[in-house]
């Protein structure tokens, strides 16, 4: 098995409504894929179900790390997926506030997660280091010691990235990443996110289809919960059933 | 919302260094309060009738001590509701059953002195049973028993029930935490729960059968068993000591826990605890953690403050209780250590002067304003007062007044 998701024929309805129909999805252990898709096309629900925030009535989500060993994502809590190496980016950028772009970096960083290992944390060198790499990538390296509250959004957006970044995620799993960017930011995004995709799986969500030109990687439609169609940019956009259901609305 | 960060937050995230530093010079807080809390305590000592000039007479030093005990059990209230966002209203069930538990052994061997003492004339030597039998009788006649009953086991233990003063509360946490927390019980639910939990105990002590002598509570507690010798002028020094002495390691150790990494992952909870589950910490276990020492931090509270009551009765496990409690912290600023300990401190003792009948009463002319009925009245008004005008509470006057100063 080559994949390192595998979602097959999960359904899931919330009060009778089918937000998710027999939907199967795959995607490679080094990957860009963007989805697309009408609103309602049930694409937050998907990553809802890959994240373990929803329980899907029917199907299976299968996670292979690597050949040997494969996990069904269905048995797994939130944090325990999260644990296990994918990531997630909310739309709305949420970030604490409260806290300083340090703290929340030095939050994400991937480190050991149990209550005492916390407790009892020290900050190696080696952290240290990557919070600075990981701060200067996203253009935050002089606002370290700044409660993230004073950012404005874009660097907020940027932080919650960096904060991805320090996760080291296999899969990054990234929901409009652009909205609320200005050109030049969308550019940055875009090039983090290739970048990105050179050693892991990424999933954008977006609308833009400018944005997804961008990133020049396999789209998949989504469509009423199902997948519509598969393949290039240009190819799905030359879908009679995709230019169907984008232009007949 | 305005970022609003508390001054120990802000240090203890790490400066430009980013390495944590030594824990003084992160928390330059704790020096102050430190050096406060001894101030006050020499203070208090030295007015004091037991070993001083007398100017503090021994009841004045007894409610001192109990304040402090307060303030230890606002601490454990900020760490759950101010950093980690648990708004438990019945943390005065902790503190009660803290209470209770020192309680048994103090009554049993206090009894036990008194029962021995009755028999010193008695022809023959009492046996352990007849001890044992009168000294039931002594405490469960009020409630038309003579049975000791089994949770009273291991009363004649000093040990075990100090066990018991940290244990129970902290099983009593960690059941109740473990299951609200897995069913994600959050927000004013988790409130109404935390009150049916303190209402429940409450009522249960009530009952004559409950084992711990109902509504009459357990009494004579300032009496210590072994150390009858000692006046309570002395007495209630030395409480006081220890009370000083409890709230500066409580202090010390919620400020260890909401600085570094845990208290940002604490407060992170509080601010967003979904984000926080996909960062892929346990959620449910930080919060059963918080949580579970928090009540252990109350109880240990509450057995530091009924000696210097001397009584407690199932009355102060009461709701509202614990609703003073979550006004207090309110009041001093929650996510600020030392603004819980200030709202407790300030809101008690004035509290105390005015229910006391010591403050002055208002005449109106065609009404007198009497304190006992009407303070309740002006702690609503100065708690709505506060919510308005300064969220951040007295604790967040001083960050902002600090901070001023020190650009």
């Amino acid at each position: 098995m080559t994949a390192l998701l595998e979602v097959s024929n999960v359904s899931v309805a919330f009060d009778g409504f089918k937000a998710i129909n027999s939907l199967s999805f795959e995607i490679g252990r080094k990957e860009l894929r963007a989805i697309i898709g009408p609103n309602g096309a049930g694409k937050t629900t998907f990553m809802d179900i890959v994240t373990g925030k929803t329980r899907p009535d029917e199907g299976t989500v299968t996670y292979g790390e690597d050949d040997t060993k494969t996990r069904n994502l269905l048995r797994l809590s939130e944090s325990a997926i999260a644990r296990a190496g994918i990531g997630r980016k909310f739309q709305r950028p949420t970030v604490f506030e409260h806290q300083t772009v340090d703290a929340n970096l030095a939050m994400a960083l991937r480190n050991r997660r149990s209550p005492l290992d916390v407790l009892f944390y020290r900050r190696t060198g080696d952290d240290q280091d990557r919070i600075h790499e990981i701060a200067t990538e996203i253009g935050l390296a002089d606002t370290l010691d700044k409660s993230a509250g004073t950012l404005s959004h874009g660097q907020k957006q940027w932080l919650e990235i960096g904060m991805l970044l320090a996760q080291d995620p296999k899969l990054l799993l990234v929901d409009e990443p652009a909205a609320g960017m200005t050109l030049g930011e969308r550019e940055h995004t875009t090039d983090i996110l290739k970048k990105a995709a050179e050693t892991r799986a990424v999933i954008v969500v977006e609308h833009d289809m400018e944005f997804v030109r961008r990133l020049d990687c396999k789209v998949t439609v989504l469509h009423e919960g199902s997948v519509l169609a598969e393949g290039s940019l240009d190819h799905v956009t030359a879908d009679p059933d995709v230019i169907e259901v984008y232009l007949g609305r | 919302m305005k970022t609003d960060v508390p001054l120990s937050e802000r240090s203890a995230a790490g400066a430009a260094g980013g390495k944590r530093r030594p824990f003084l010079i992160e928390n330059p807080s704790v020096l102050i309060f430190m050096a406060a809390l001894g101030l006050f305590t020499l203070g208090a000592t030295l007015l004091s009738e037991g070993m001083g000039i007398g100017f503090f007479s021994t009841s004045f030093v007894k409610t001192l001590g109990k304040t402090l005990c307060l303030c230890l059990i606002a601490i454990a209230m900020d760490l759950v509701w101010g950093y980690c966002g648990i708004l438990s209203l019945g943390h005065f069930a902790f503190f009660g059953l803290g209470g209770y538990m020192i309680g048994m052994w103090l009554m049993y061997e206090r009894t036990k002195e008194i029962v021995v003492a009755s028999f010193e004339n008695a022809p023959l030597p009492p046996t352990p049973d007849e001890v044992r039998d009168a000294i039931g009788v002594q405490i469960f006649g009020v409630v038309g028993g003579a049975e000791i009953p089994t949770i009273w086991f291991f009363a004649d233990s000093l040990f075990m029930q100090l066990f018991f003063v940290v244990a129970v509360p902290g099983l009593l946490a960690l059941v109740f935490g473990w299951l609200a927390f897995r069913s994600r019980v959050t927000g004013v639910y988790l409130s109404i729960l935390t009150q049916a939990m303190t209402l429940a105990l409450s009522l249960y002590l009530f009952q004559n059968d409950s084992g711990l002598r109902g509504n009459n509570g357990l009494s004579g507690l300032q009496n210590i068993p072994g150390l009858t010798h000692l006046s309570q002028d002395i007495l209630s020094i030395y409480f006081l000591w220890a009370s000083a002495l409890a709230l500066a390691a409580g202090y010390l150790l919620a400020t260890y826990i909401v600085g570094g990494k845990f208290g940002s992952v604490v407060s992170g909870i509080r601010d967003d605890e979904p984000r926080v589950r996909f960062l892929g910490y346990p959620v449910e276990a930080y919060k059963l953690i918080v949580f579970t020492i928090s009540a252990v931090i109350a109880g240990i509270a509450g057995a530091l403050y009924y000696p210097q009551a001397g009584i407690i009765n199932p009355a102060e496990i009461a709701p509202i209780a614990s609703i003073y409690l979550a006004v207090w912290v309110a009041i001093g600023g929650r996510g600020r250590l030392y603004g819980a300990v200030i709202g407790a401190a300030l809101v008690s003792l004035l509290s105390t002067w005015f229910t006391g009948g010591q403050a002055p009463d208002i005449p109106l002319g065609f009404y007198t304003i009497q304190w006992v009925d009407w303070w309740l009245v002006l702690l609503g008004f100065g708690f709505v007062l506060v919510t308005l005008f300064a969220p951040s509470g007295i604790g967040g006057l001083i960050d902002s007044l600090v901070r001023k100063k020190t650009p």
